[in-house]
Parts: C-alpha cells; sequence; structure tokens
C-alpha cells in the first residue's frame, strides 16, 4: 500500500483531534495488531478508486476522554451516545482522508461507520498506524486495494 | 460543551447564532445524559428538539446567504453538507416519532449531534472566516 495512501488518514486524524479536542497526535511506534477488547472498535469502509476497510480501535479511557472533552460531562461507560458521537468523529476523520486522496487522484466514497465487537484484521494485509494522542493510544487498522482501470 | 472565542469566524450574527447553537445542543444533551427516569425528560427533549430545528433551519439559511453574498467559492459544497445534515435530522425525528422517542435512538442522535456541531463550527465553518479575511469583507453583518 502507497504510503501516501496511510498518510492521507494520518493527516486527517491529527487535524481533527486538534480541530475538535485541541489534542496532539503523532505516531506511534508499538506496531501491533491486536484491537482493544474494553475499548471501541468502529469501521468504516471506502469505495471507488481504493476499496477496503478502516478498522478504528479507541481504547475505553481514550474513548470516554473523548466524549467527556467534546461535551463537558463525566462518562463512565461505552454507551450508544458515546459509541454514536465516535462513530461521527471517524465518519469525519475518513471523509477528510477522502479529501486528502484526490490529491493523488483517487476518488472515494465511505459508507457510513459501523461499531463492531471483533473486527477482522488480517495482519498480512493490513498496514496498521498505530497513534500516541495527549489522552491515550488510538490504533488504525487500514486494509485497502486498488482497482486497477 | 463549551464554546470557545476560537470558534468565532469575525461575522457577528453568524457567531451570535453558532453560540446559541451551542448553548442549545448543551442544554438538550445535558436532559438527554441527565438521570431522571426518561418520561419525565421526554417534554423537554421535545420541546428543545422543535427548537433547534427551527433555529438550525434559520442559521443555515442566514450562513448561506453570507457566503453568496462574500461569493464564497465554497458555497455549494456547504449548502450540500447543510443539506445532508438537515436531511439526517428529518430521518431521525421520522423514526422519533416512528419509535415514541425510543431512548436509545435520541443517545445516539445526541452524540452525532455533538461531534458534528462541534466540528461543522470548529473546523468547516473557520473557512468561511479566512475567505472573507483575504477578501477583506466587512465583518460585521448588516
Amino acid at each position: 500500500m502507497k504510503a501516501e495512501y496511510v498518510n492521507s488518514f494520518y493527516q486527517a486524524a491529527q487535524d481533527v483531534f486538534k480541530i475538535m479536542l485541541d489534542v496532539g497526535t503523532q505516531k506511534d511506534d508499538v506496531f501491533t495488531h491486536e484491537i482493544t477488547d474494553d475499548g471501541a472498535n468502529i469501521t468504516i469502509k471506502l469505495k471507488g478508486d481504493l476499496t477496503g476497510t478502516i478498522v478504528f480501535s479507541f481504547p475505553k479511557e481514550t474513548a470516554l476522554e473523548m466524549v467527556k472533552i467534546m461535551s463537558g460531562m463525566e462518562m463512565d461507560k461505552l454507551d450508544s451516545f458515546i459509541l454514536s458521537a465516535l462513530s461521527e468523529i471517524v465518519n469525519i476523520i475518513c471523509g477528510n482522508a477522502a479529501t486528502h486522496l484526490q490529491k493523488y487522484n483517487k476518488s472515494v466514497d465511505i459508507t457510513p461507520p459501523e461499531v463492531v465487537e471483533k473486527p477482522s484484521t488480517e495482519a498480512d494485509k493490513c498496514e496498521l498506524l498505530p497513534l500516541k494522542t495527549d489522552i491515550g493510544a488510538v490504533k488504525l487498522n487500514i486494509q485497502l486495494e486498488e482497482n486497477q482501470e | 460543551m463549551m464554546w470557545k472565542e476560537k470558534y468565532k469566524i469575525g461575522v457577528e450574527l453568524i457567531d451570535q447564532q453558532h453560540e446559541e447553537l451551542f448553548r442549545r445542543v448543551s442544554d438538550f444533551i445535558g436532559t438527554v445524559r441527565s438521570e431522571n427516569p426518561w418520561d419525565t425528560k421526554l417534554s423537554k427533549i421535545k420541546e428543545t428538539l422543535e427548537f433547534m430545528n427551527d433555529y438550525v433551519i434559520t442559521h443555515f439559511r442566514d450562513e448561506e446567504e453570507y457566503q453568496a453574498k462574500i461569493n464564497y467559492p465554497g458555497l455549494e459544497k456547504h449548502k450540500k453538507i447543510h443539506d445532508d445534515f438537515k436531511a439526517e435530522v428529518v430521518e431521525f425525528v421520522r423514526l422519533f416519532e416512528e419509535t415514541g422517542f425510543d431512548e436509545d435512538l435520541v443517545q445516539r442522535f445526541s452524540g452525532k449531534l455533538l461531534a458534528w456541531l462541534i466540528n461543522h463550527v470548529a473546523g468547516i465553518d473557520q473557512k468561511i472566516g479566512e475567505f472573507a479575511r483575504k477578501q477583506e469583507v466587512p465583518h460585521h453583518e448588516s
């Protein structure tokens, strides 16, 4: 997978965390494809010049803190309010990433985000983008294929 | 939900409306998230929802009119974002009525609304202010 495709998601995630949460983000060096088991996993699919799935994996503490920052309210469990707010953030990040991808002449559409219990992430096909933020880790598993014309 | 000075785009009418929207959405979410029994919160939820619906439509219209006035090049794209959001709200309201204001559905709507509004005001709308400043358009709406 081309680095610029992964970077489009990195740049979008970094911008959205900064703009919406005032939270700094950088790439982490801990590479593991394991997804969170106490937090939230949200997937979004891409269609068009690139096809594939992006899995966002938010540990519970990070997820709660993100929504606390936005709402100004204490949050203690991952309920439908929190999962919906996180899904919208994933939707915004991927929408912005799709805009970045246009710079590489790749036109993609995204499907609505879905909360999944156990997403399948095939390590050999996925590119891992682990992020370190001021409020904890976030992992992106990016699986994309180019559609040859 | 905290209003921040940095969200201001420098257009008085739009900034006032954004601040009011933040206040209203914050109140709405406060009610939805409070621990009172669902039945007792319903009338306030319905009332706030109705007000917000009208207010959002007025605000989107005013914001689009301002963009047209300054020949903002992103108007069509921005209008589509507004229209898509309005369509989503209409669909949620339809589902609320169909399900008798199902709590889970209202919680999901509120979470989405929270993130959507922050991104829209703190991110997307900022570009209108940036463009206006570049054009040296007077910042005070008449």
